[in-house]
């Protein structure tokens, strides 16, 4: 003790601070460390990807690629569609896609409506036009030109029916029952 | 029910435990108190004490439950046994009764104080109180003591109030945290009523504790298990010591009032004020090295952990905030300066209304003070008064600091002394005592907020008083209240307990037991999001190669020396750094070395032949940053390309040198710049280098900006959806 006392008093107070200061950031000062080169990563092609994507109307979050005219209640793996259902979706990758729906005309709409003509459509262009005679499940799939989607953006991929049912219990008016729809 | 009466029990324990831990220190201390104001200097000392203990206890690693048994039992009942010693002062004031004042304040106490508990007992939901408070506090408890957490630099900041509130949550949960957050409330409206019956005014201590204690921000925030009401006792007992020690000079109580003081900083680094304060006031009054040094011995005693807590897990005593003198591979420079610059602002378009916003407005401060404390200009009459003048140099001393970060809470630790201050100022008229009290009481009560305040004011908007006795269901009410809680229950049923998960969904950490990693406070964090960003974010992405050519080099060491001045995000970031001899690239070989500074430990990023990520500086671009490469042998070069982006387009220069330690020779400071590309397919790319760092899953709020890409392209990603909740998306990475 006596020993630090008088190591302690051959150092004056004006230099005890900056030093003590001195040795505090001291604590600080560290060598640069050096690593090795790393494993090198791969590098992904963009082959296996999928162009674009059919939604599936039970998809987890399907409703947030809703654009207009599709209910968000889902009855198990399926949604009405009122006048002119579409969806966006985005196209990721150059190359050749088809406009491809999954959808049914309810014998209970069908029987007052009687033969329809749905519009297929691509960013409100259409792409083909056709007359169901039938109720039932329905399938209707087309190569869409290049031209009218763009890479990173979302299309709008839709349908427009000419005759809408009206229900009598509540007056509302339904289109046909969709199950999935899409570019692939 | 029985998680409710769990929550209080896990309460009112700690608190006894506080209370018996202070008693024993009071009977130490030979400070000579009167009735009244033992009860808040005890809990408040005792909770300093007990902070210490479970400290210990972390450090040790022993956070088991009969531990914290152990600790608050042994404490209570020692206190019981121990007869106390007869150092109480006669009463201090002992005026003609005001039955009417009286009774106005004691019901106006009363009526908030049920409206507190109430609120506090309820399941807790408030965003940081369930997030990181609570959060971190888990972990630790989880494993049984501290526990590095690289990747959360909330766990580095000061945690004095947390370790108070860890026996209460381990025993009784979230609500028995905020219960003890309610206890500090009342101790400090006990402190300050206390205290004006020290200076022989008791009506000025009255009008001022009711006027803190009712306070909208005061309210909201002690009910959570936040920590500033906490922080506001605790700063406000330092003062108190340190007056008692000013009377009485006994050196015990100025180690006590040190200790406090130090107890301020471990709660709020802000608080650091509070000791310098101190330590002024100390050496003024004694001017006596001895004195001076007593204090910071007791203020030492409780910073001091901290300080080294941090240096040993964050290699920064005062992590996140000294990331310049004590860098460190967890905390990145800039993104810790760009968050500062932001809480001294908080996107306020006019920083003028500041006044309006923190008191009656809360739109973007997130809180209010309320309306009277617009008239804390009014204080300033107190100037006249000895006491007048302490409370208001300490109060300006503490609002100093607000200006680091503005949102209402980080008023609070001001706000007794200002309101000690006013009422000093309108002593002499008891109408207007009452007046002030009366109209903070009626603006404060929660209905009545909204008819003046922004509608998205922070407050009080609730009696739970069903989910807060558990006669309601508290998982129901959690479920109806916090978003996030069934986010978490999605996570403990689908993620296993190993696996980590980034969160871009801002879950309550505290409600699930998995490893969340948040996009921001960590480095790991930052580059995990840019990596993830860069997808979506072309300038973001390699955009340019700067190209220098250097002719006939044969060297063994190479570096590329930044030599310009950036000002503020203007960084330096580097994708790939590549070296050519005849036009063919030198392949990396494992005898290669490579440094880097600033930012060494993330070099690695630049030699990895990812363009997903990159090296950043993560310091604002200057002179002498540099990148180094030690071929381990003599090579050849002729050319280097340094890929890089253009999301901060500043001017940068460079000079290439080669050499080895202390002679460094120029080689050339000219460059090309060429436009470049990204090679390969960039959302895969990014989700593999999550994988590597051992992120299994991303959680994703709808409203994210990435959720529609994940969404959109799960392929793309190399992720697949494996449940929904709350409007969130959970992924798991493929391999």
């Amino acid at each position: 003790m006596e020993r630090k006392g008088r190591f302690l008093r051959y150092i004056s107070g004006e230099v005890k601070i900056p030093a003590i200061l001195f040795l505090a950031t001291l604590c600080a000062c560290q060598r640069v460390p050096e690593y090795p080169v790393p494993a090198q990563r791969p590098v992904f092609d963009a082959s296996k990807i999928a162009t674009a994507r059919v939604i599936n109307m039970d998809d987890p979050g399907a409703t947030s690629r809703f654009v207009r005219d599709i209910s968000p209640e889902l009855s198990s793996s399926w949604r009405w569609g009122f006048k002119k259902p579409a969806v966006k979706i985005r196209v990721r990758v150059e190359r050749q896609v088809k406009y491809i729906i999954d959808f049914t005309l309810p014998e209970i709409t069908f029987k007052d409506t009687g033969p329809v003509t749905i519009a297929f459509t691509v960013n409100d262009r259409v792409l083909d036009t056709v007359r169901y005679a039938q109720a039932g499940y329905q399938h209707f799939e087309k190569p869409v030109p290049v031209e009218w989607i763009h890479v990173g953006q979302d299309a709008i991929v839709g349908a427009e029916i000419d005759k809408l049912w009206v229900s009598k219990d509540d007056g509302k008016a339904f289109g046909f029952i969709i199950s999935r729809i899409g570019l692939n | 029910m029985l998680a409710a009466w769990a929550a209080m029990f896990g309460a009112a324990l700690t608190v006894a435990g506080c209370f018996a831990a202070g008693v024993l220190a009071l009977r130490w201390s030979g400070a000579k108190l009167d009735r009244v104001e033992r009860v808040p200097l005890a809990f408040l000392l005792g909770a300093g004490c007990l902070h210490l203990a479970v400290f210990a206890v972390m450090a040790a690693r022993i956070a088991y439950k009969p531990v914290w048994w152990i600790l608050l039992g042994g404490l209570i009942v020692t206190a019981c046994v121990l007869k106390q010693p007869n150092h109480a002062e006669a009463q201090r004031t002992r005026r003609a009764a005001d039955w009417t004042l009286a009774a106005l304040f004691a019901v106006i106490f009363a009526a908030f104080t049920v409206m507190y508990v109430v609120n506090a007992w309820a399941p807790e939901t408030s965003a940081d109180g369930a997030g990181y408070h609570l959060g971190v506090l888990a972990q630790y408890l989880r494993a049984r003591g501290f526990v590095p957490m690289p990747t959360n630099m909330y766990a580095s900041l000061g945690q004095g109030v947390e370790m108070v509130y860890a026996p209460a949550f381990a025993l009784g949960k979230h609500s028995a945290a905020a219960l003890v957050h309610v206890a500090f409330a009342i101790t400090l409206g006990l402190a300050i009523f206390a205290y004006g019956r020290r200076i022989g005014k008791p009506w000025v201590g009255a009008a001022a504790a009711t006027i803190v204690y009712v306070s909208p921000v005061v309210g909201k925030d002690a009910t959570t298990a936040y920590i500033d009401v906490a922080t506001g006792a605790i700063v406000f007992a330092a003062f108190y010591w340190l007056q008692i020690w000013d009377e009485q000079r006994n050196p015990r109580l100025l180690a006590i009032a040190g200790f406090m003081a130090g107890y301020a900083f471990a709660a709020k680094y802000t608080m650091f004020v509070m000791v310098l304060y101190a330590l002024l006031f100390v050496a003024w009054k004694t001017r006596r090295v001895r004195t001076v040094a007593i204090f910071a011995a007791g203020a030492v005693l409780t910073c001091a952990p901290w300080l080294i807590k941090n240096w040993i897990f964050m290699h920064d005593p005062l992590a996140p905030f000294a990331t310049r003198t004590f860098p460190s591979p967890y905390i990145h420079t800039l993104a810790v300066e760009d968050w500062a610059e932001w809480l001294r602002r908080y996107d306020i378009p006019n920083l003028w209304s500041l006044p309006l916003e923190d008191t009656v407005r809360g739109r973007w401060t997130q809180g209010i003070a309320g309306p009277i404390f617009l008239l804390a200009p009014l204080g300033l009459l107190a100037l006249r008064d000895r006491i007048g003048r302490r409370v208001l140099l300490l109060g300006a001393v503490l609002l100093a600091t607000y200006f680091g970060n503005i949102g209402t809470r980080f008023l609070i630790p001001c706000l007794p002394f200002f309101a000690l201050a006013m009422a000093l100022a309108v002593q002499k008229w008891k109408p207007a005592l009452a007046a002030m009290v009366a109209v903070q009481a009626i603006a404060s009560w929660p209905p009545v907020i909204l008819a003046y305040a922004n509608q998205y004011v922070w407050r009080l908007d609730d009696f739970p008083y069903q989910a807060a006795l558990g006669i309601a269901s508290r998982e129901e009410y959690l479920r109806t209240h916090l978003f996030g809680y069934e986010r978490a229950k999605m996570i403990e049923s689908q993620v296993a307990p190993q696996d980590k998960i980034l969160d871009l969904a801002g879950l309550e950490e505290s409600y699930t037991s998995r490893q969340v990693i948040a996009p921001f406070p960590g480095a790991l964090n930052n580059t995990l999001m840019d990596v993830l960003d860069m997808v979506q974010q072309e300038e973001w992405q390699v955009r340019r190669a700067f190209v220098f050519r250097v002719p006939d080099q044969r060297t063994q060491h190479i570096r590329v020396v930044q030599t310009a001045q950036g000002k503020k995000l203007e960084e330096w970031n580097v994708h790939e750094l590549r070296f050519y001899s005849r036009g063919v690239e030198v392949p990396r070989s494992s005898a290669w070395r490579i440094r880097a500074w600033p930012n060494p430990w993330e070099i690695q990023y630049a030699f990895d032949n990812s363009d997903a990520t990159r090296w950043r500086s993560w310091q604002t671009g200057q002179p002498g940053m540099f990148i180094e490469v030690n071929f381990g042998d003599v090579e050849e070069v002729d050319e280097i390309r340094m890929f890089s982006s253009i999301d901060y387009h500043w001017d940068i220069r460079f000079e290439v040198q080669t050499g080895s330690a202390g002679k460094w020779t120029k080689v050339t400071d000219s460059f090309e710049e060429t436009p470049a590309k990204p090679r390969g397919y960039m959302p895969r790319a990014a989700t593999y280098e999550l994988y590597a760092h051992g992120i299994r899953y991303i959680l994703v709020d709808d409203a994210h900006r990435l959720a529609d890409a994940f969404f959109d392209n799960p392929e793309g990603w190399g992720i697949e959806l494996v449940a929904r909740a709350a409007s969130t998306s959970l992924y798991r990475i493929l391999p």
